[in-house]
């Protein structure tokens, strides 16, 4: 464990705001000690974001399934999942969407989903963005940072076609990467200043060593700690499940993506989704507030 | 307050009730976890974290007991009700030393129809066909039960069973050693909590060793918890017979009580507070098939210094909607990773060694296995051998 004098001091210094240095950071990732790093993780987490942790109401569609005309109305996002077979496809899955969502955020592809389509279009990424911009892609859910490769072009093009708020994920980093991910994420953000979240827990686990307790928290209050100025640290609910994405709360994560819009109750009110998320958040000693798809808390 | 007893904690001072209840209510998670951490580093200097591989076994579901909380049991005269043969226990013995392992943890249903011979003669020939193989078995409830229906006092129950081949004795039906509390979940029927705790007594002064568990998250206070683990300690102080305490969250699915299950960070800090309050208990197991690998695993840094067993055999929380599965080969993994050496153990904490799959290819278990396959209805040969005391018992063994 690291020790009370150490830790009292890193502990003072980010009370009052200041950061880690990356060596510091390095030798706590480094170490058994996780309480440690969650203290400090915690710390920081609280310093931006209160005892609020937001969560998102998140209906999916299938990329190459038909849009239901009605989207759930506790959603707050909807989201296509799955790639497209074509720019022509994904701009009229984005334009059907977009006509079911309302006033709701829709979001959907990854950054190589995109990438894909445009080079299969014989047009340069920007263009491809732009055009599903304009259907009324507001968002894109995977732009990850351990496989976009030149992320100033990402960035660039994200921003030139109108997308805010940029959400990163980690595809399969292994956790040796995570905090040079992390610094990565805080220099764009310097330099960008669009970044609105880190989901820094993989998207596409490994199939014979998927991830452990002690590597998700890791991931988690790492990328707390190493880029701290990007707003918020997200954890996937339907993904991670709510006992990790419990703990992650207490790690650094302040926001929950992917949460059921079903007020469905089957087995009693208390186990409702929306229930179990209030409860869970509120179990950690935090405060649970609705979010929607812009970031915004939902009165 | 909070700091005080920290720093209190941190010396190696013992908490009270009150204390207890102000670090649970009070403390944040991680300064739990840190106080937890220190008595675990203290306890266990050597960074060793152990694990057993044993199996599971359920040797009837049918119960009068009627806990409102079990999902398992099924009542006498119900078509799912069962009751294992001697050759299917072998035949899980055989499973389980296959797989390195060296002990079965047999527990079951009240079952009327079960005379203790049954229970003698079973023990007596796993001892006959495997000397070495260790009998984890009767939790204080079915001691008791035996203790009723053949009108023998425990203490007799007890040198019996011991001298048939029982070895130690689980610490499962304390649920919460509270009798409001036993009473609202209808197993006050089956132990009090007085008699839970003088079954293991008569258990530890029969020389034998136990387990002591807590099922929290159904019906009980803060207080109630503590006060669970604060009647183990108090017993513990007196003889000094558990090896170690494991605690879990109540399963609701498919129960009479129902509700919700509590949360990984209750469990943490309950897992966190039983290190701190139960400061006479050398090994705390983490409940990795109540919440999963991956809490399993961060359990190892609030209080825990087991992971349990590798199973291999579960129906008991399974039935009640918990179907986590981890395999030799996957709880080293955890271990290794949390920064921890992994070393087999028996039931008394005693190592035994490395992990057997580094000696040997061992099948990888991908799926805990059952009591019996879906639609097994048979009837062993031998319980004819055995008189029923339920009409549907009798009717079964007169038609066998």
């Amino acid at each position: 464990m690291t020790t009370s004098s150490t830790l009292d001091h890193l502990l003072d210094r980010v009370t009052a705001g200041g950061h880690l240095t990356a060596p510091e950071i390095t030798a706590l990732a480094v170490a058994p000690d996780i309480l440690s790093l969650g203290m400090l993780a915690d710390v920081v987490r609280r310093l931006i974001h209160g005892a609020q942790v937001t969560y998102l109401r998140v209906a999916t569609c299938a990329c190459d399934a038909p849009i239901v005309d009605a989207v759930p109305a506790g959603a707050r996002e909807v989201r296509i999942v799955g790639s497209p077979a074509s720019l022509d496809a994904a701009t009229t899955i984005v334009e059907r969407a977009r006509a079911a969502a309302g006033n709701r955020v829709v979001s959907g592809f990854s950054w190589g989903d995109v990438d894909r389509v445009a080079v299969a279009a014989g047009l340069p990424v920007s263009r491809a963005l732009a055009m599903l911009r304009s259907a009324g892609l507001e968002a894109l859910v995977d732009v990850p940072l351990d496989a976009i490769g030149d992320a100033d072009r990402v960035l660039s093009s994200l921003m030139g076609a109108g997308f805010e708020r940029l959400r990163f994920t980690i595809e399969k980093a292994p956790a040796s990467e995570r905090q040079a991910l992390a610094e990565r994420a805080s220099a764009l953000q310097k330099q960008y200043g669009a970044i609105q979240s880190i989901n820094p827990l993989p998207t596409v686990p490994h199939a014979f060593r998927p991830t452990t307790g002690y590597d998700d928290v890791k991931a988690v209050a790492i990328a707390r700690l190493a880029a701290p100025n990007v707003p918020s640290i997200q954890v996937d609910w339907l993904r991670y499940g709510p006992k990790l994405a419990q703990v992650a709360l207490t790690f650094g994560a302040d926001d929950l993506d992917t949460v059921s819009p079903s007020d469905e109750a089957p087995e009693g009110r208390r186990r409702a989704p929306l229930e179990d998320v209030r409860r869970n958040v509120e179990a950690a000693g935090l405060t649970p507030v609705e979010r929607d798809g812009y970031f915004a808390v939902v009165a | 307050m909070v700091d005080e007893l920290a720093r209190r904690v941190a010396d190696g001072a013992r908490v009270n009730a009150a204390d207890a209840l102000a670090l649970y209510r009070h403390a944040p998670t991680h300064l739990l976890g840190r106080l937890a951490d220190g008595i675990r580093a203290r306890k266990h200097p050597d960074r060793v974290v152990t694990y057993i591989i044993d199996r599971n076994v359920n040797y009837t579901n049918i119960c009068v007991a009627r806990c409102n909380f079990c999902a398992f049991y099924r009542p006498v005269g119900s078509a799912e009700g069962y009751v294992l043969g001697f050759d299917e226990v072998f035949q899980k013995i055989d499973e389980t030393i296959a797989v390195g392992g060296n002990q079965l943890l047999l527990q079951g249903g009240h079952n009327p129809d079960l005379p203790i011979a049954w229970y003698e003669d079973l023990l007596r020939a796993v001892k006959a066909k495997y000397p070495g193989f260790k009998m984890h078995a009767l939790s204080p409830p079915e001691v008791l039960h035996i203790s009723k229906i053949n009108q023998i006092p425990v203490d007799v129950v007890i040198e019996r069973l011991v001298a048939a081949g029982l070895d130690s004795i689980p610490g499962g039906g304390a649920e919460i050693l509270v009798d409001r509390v036993r009473k609202l979940l209808n197993c006050y029927g089956k132990a009090s909590a007085s008699q839970w705790l003088d079954v293991m007594r008569q258990a530890h002064r029969a020389g034998l060793r136990t387990t002591a568990t807590m099922m929290y998250g159904t019906v009980e206070t803060d207080e109630e918890r503590i006060e669970h683990m604060m009647r183990l300690r108090d017993l513990q102080d007196e003889t000094g017979g558990f090896t170690a305490f494991i605690t879990w969250s109540y399963q609701p699915d498919h129960t009479e009580l129902g509700g919700t299950e509590a949360t990984g960070i209750d469990y943490l800090r309950t897992l966190a507070l039983a290190r701190i309050v139960l400061d006479n208990f050398d090994n705390l197991q983490a409940s990795w098939v109540t919440q999963g690998g991956k809490v399993g695993q961060l359990s190892l840094s609030y209080g825990a210094n087991d992971m349990g067993s590798v199973m291999i055999e579960e129906n008991v929380v399974r039935a009640a909607g918990a179907a986590y599965c981890m395999d030799e080969v996957e709880i080293v993994a955890n271990i290794e990773d949390a920064g921890f050496t992994a070393r087999r153990r028996n039931m008394h904490y005693e190592p035994l060694g490395a992990p057997v799959f580094r000696d040997r290819d061992l099948p990888r278990m991908l799926t805990l296995g059952t009591a019996r396959a879906d639609g097994d209805v048979s009837v062993p040969d031998e319980l004819r051998g055995y008189p029923a005391r339920s009409r549907s018992g009798k009717q079964s063994r007169v038609a066998h």
